[in-house]
């Protein structure tokens, strides 16, 4: 901005708008620069009421490069002032200036500008007076008018994630979700005797039909199973795999249940040999709890624990899944040792084949130890199969 | 630091009341506050500068929506420290 006012204007008006001599409005203010100063120095932050805050920030160090030799050079860190004005003296200046005259440039596709009326400066001017009067008690009042669009459209889409929480706790009866209908029931009785009785009772209905639709459909699919023998195999691969990824049912009265759920489910859409993939793996889940938790022990007495199980996912390899979850591509042999069992090339594992990684202990993160070699060499050996 | 630190400090500096020091320091942010509004930069002799910059105005693209929307112009007010100063904080 070409204007400017100097130190002697500020110095001369200051000193008529306070009612004192120049001189003493001069030592003033050379008082009031010196002594931010000494405060930025020692305090690094000087709020003053009414204007903002002066703070010294640190800028870290970076790294850059010789734009002449190519050579990587390091840009030391070094401190700055900076200025925060005051919420409301940040909105009045925002507002103050002559960016009003400028037209705004249209024709770009679909947009939407909802830029308030801007007002003439002779207007405006009336209304800086009025704030800044008020000033004083309420610097906050200047409302922004920049940032309304944006700020209403997140509000829009808040209430539609809220509705989901909304809609699980209520009584839930059509559908064999028996651990919702559950849920609520504590917190009526007091409320509701009657629609207490009366969820009981559907409640139980329900758990009966369920139980019948559950040996019914087992009998049924026995024959199935028979009659797709030869997928057997297969199914028995994602079989044990399956449960792992599951979490464990705590109540033996649900899991039917869901069995159902799922078989019922899954008949009206997918293939008979989905359904009985899916059936195999429920199933198992429910009778076979111990061999669930067996899998992870198998392996206790290599590793500390599991940390988690994930699927392949299309562009990961074993070295990121490692350098993820341990920090260091080298122990990448470890995924493998512990997966060996379903993944035969390290190199080409199917996308989705769940990865099992292993908590490992102190010993084996020691890359220089034989246990380490002896299975780096087998993982390098099983790639070049 | 707050302003009540820095007035009773500019009190003891200058030898005037805590009460003066305050009613002159108000009249200066008042000052400071109308010249900076009509988009005049202020100059603090022996500290720096108050001055306002223009930000023209712009597109802006909705990340998600890819929605566009112009955002008005504005005007910040930026502060710039004079030179020796810049350098003496540099490094402390």
């Amino acid at each position: 901005m070409a204007e400017k006012l100097s130190w002697t204007e500020l110095r001369r008006t200051l000193a008529s708008r306070a009612g004192v001599s120049e001189k003493e409005a001069n030592a003033f203010l050379t008082a009031l620069n010196a002594e931010i100063v000494e405060a930025l120095k020692t305090d690094k932050q000087v709020k003053i009421n009414g204007l903002g805050i002066f703070k010294l920030q640190a800028v870290a160090p970076r790294k850059s490069v010789n734009v002449a030799t190519g050579e990587a050079i390091t840009i030391e860190g070094y401190n700055k002032v900076a200025f925060v004005p005051e919420a409301g003296v940040k909105e009045l200046i925002e507002r103050g200036g002559g960016v009003s005259s400028l037209p705004l440039p249209e024709g770009k596709q679909n947009e939407v500008s909802e830029v308030d009326p801007i007002k003439k400066l002779g207007s405006q001017a009336e209304e800086i007076v009025d704030i800044l009067g008020e000033l004083g008690q309420s610097p906050k009042e200047a409302e922004e008018p920049v940032k309304e669009p944006e700020i209403q459209e997140e509000p829009a889409k808040e209430p539609e994630v809220q509705e989901e929480p909304a809609k699980e706790p209520e009584p839930v009866f059509y559908a064999p979700q028996a651990q919702p209908a559950l849920e609520p029931e504590p917190a009526k009785p007091e409320k509701k005797n009657h629609f207490l009785r009366d969820t009981m009772i559907c409640v139980v209905i329900l758990l009966a039909l369920l139980l019948v639709g559950y040996f019914f459909l087992r009998s049924q699919l026995g024959n199935l199973i028979d009659s797709f023998i030869p997928n057997k195999a297969q199914t028995e691969q994602v079989a044990p795999i399956a449960p792992i990824v599951t979490k464990p049912e705590p109540e033996p009265v649900t899991a039917p249940n869901e069995v159902v759920e799922e078989v019922e489910a899954g008949e009206e859409e997918l293939t008979p040999e989905q359904i009985l993939a899916e059936f195999m793996a429920i199933t198992d889940e429910a009778e076979e709890e111990e061999e669930k938790v067996e899998q992870p022990t198998v392996r206790e007495d290599i590793y500390d624990g599991l940390i988690t199980i994930e699927p392949m996912h299309e562009a990961s390899r074993l070295t990121w899944m490692a350098k993820r979850f341990y920090g260091s591509k080298a122990y990448w042999p470890y995924i493998y040792e512990a997966n060996k069992d379903h993944i035969s090339n390290p190199d080409n594992i199917d996308v989705g084949t769940p990865i099992r990684v292993p908590k490992l202990t102190k010993a084996q993160m020691d890359t220089t130890s034989a246990a380490y070699k002896r299975i780096l060499r087998e993982a390098e050996e099983a790639c070049r199969k | 630091m707050l302003t009540k630190d820095l007035i009773s400090r500019i009190a003891t500096a200058t030898g005037f009341s805590k009460k003066q020091v305050e009613h002159l320091l108000s009249t200066n942010n008042a000052i400071l506050r109308e010249n900076l509004m009509a988009g005049k930069a202020v100059s603090l002799q022996g500290f720096g500068a108050l001055e306002v910059k223009e930000r023209a105005p712009r597109t802006i693209v909705h990340p998600r929506t890819g929605e566009r929307t112009i955002s008005p112009g504005k005007n910040q007010l930026v502060f710039r420290p004079v030179d020796n100063l810049k350098h003496e904080l540099k490094k402390i």
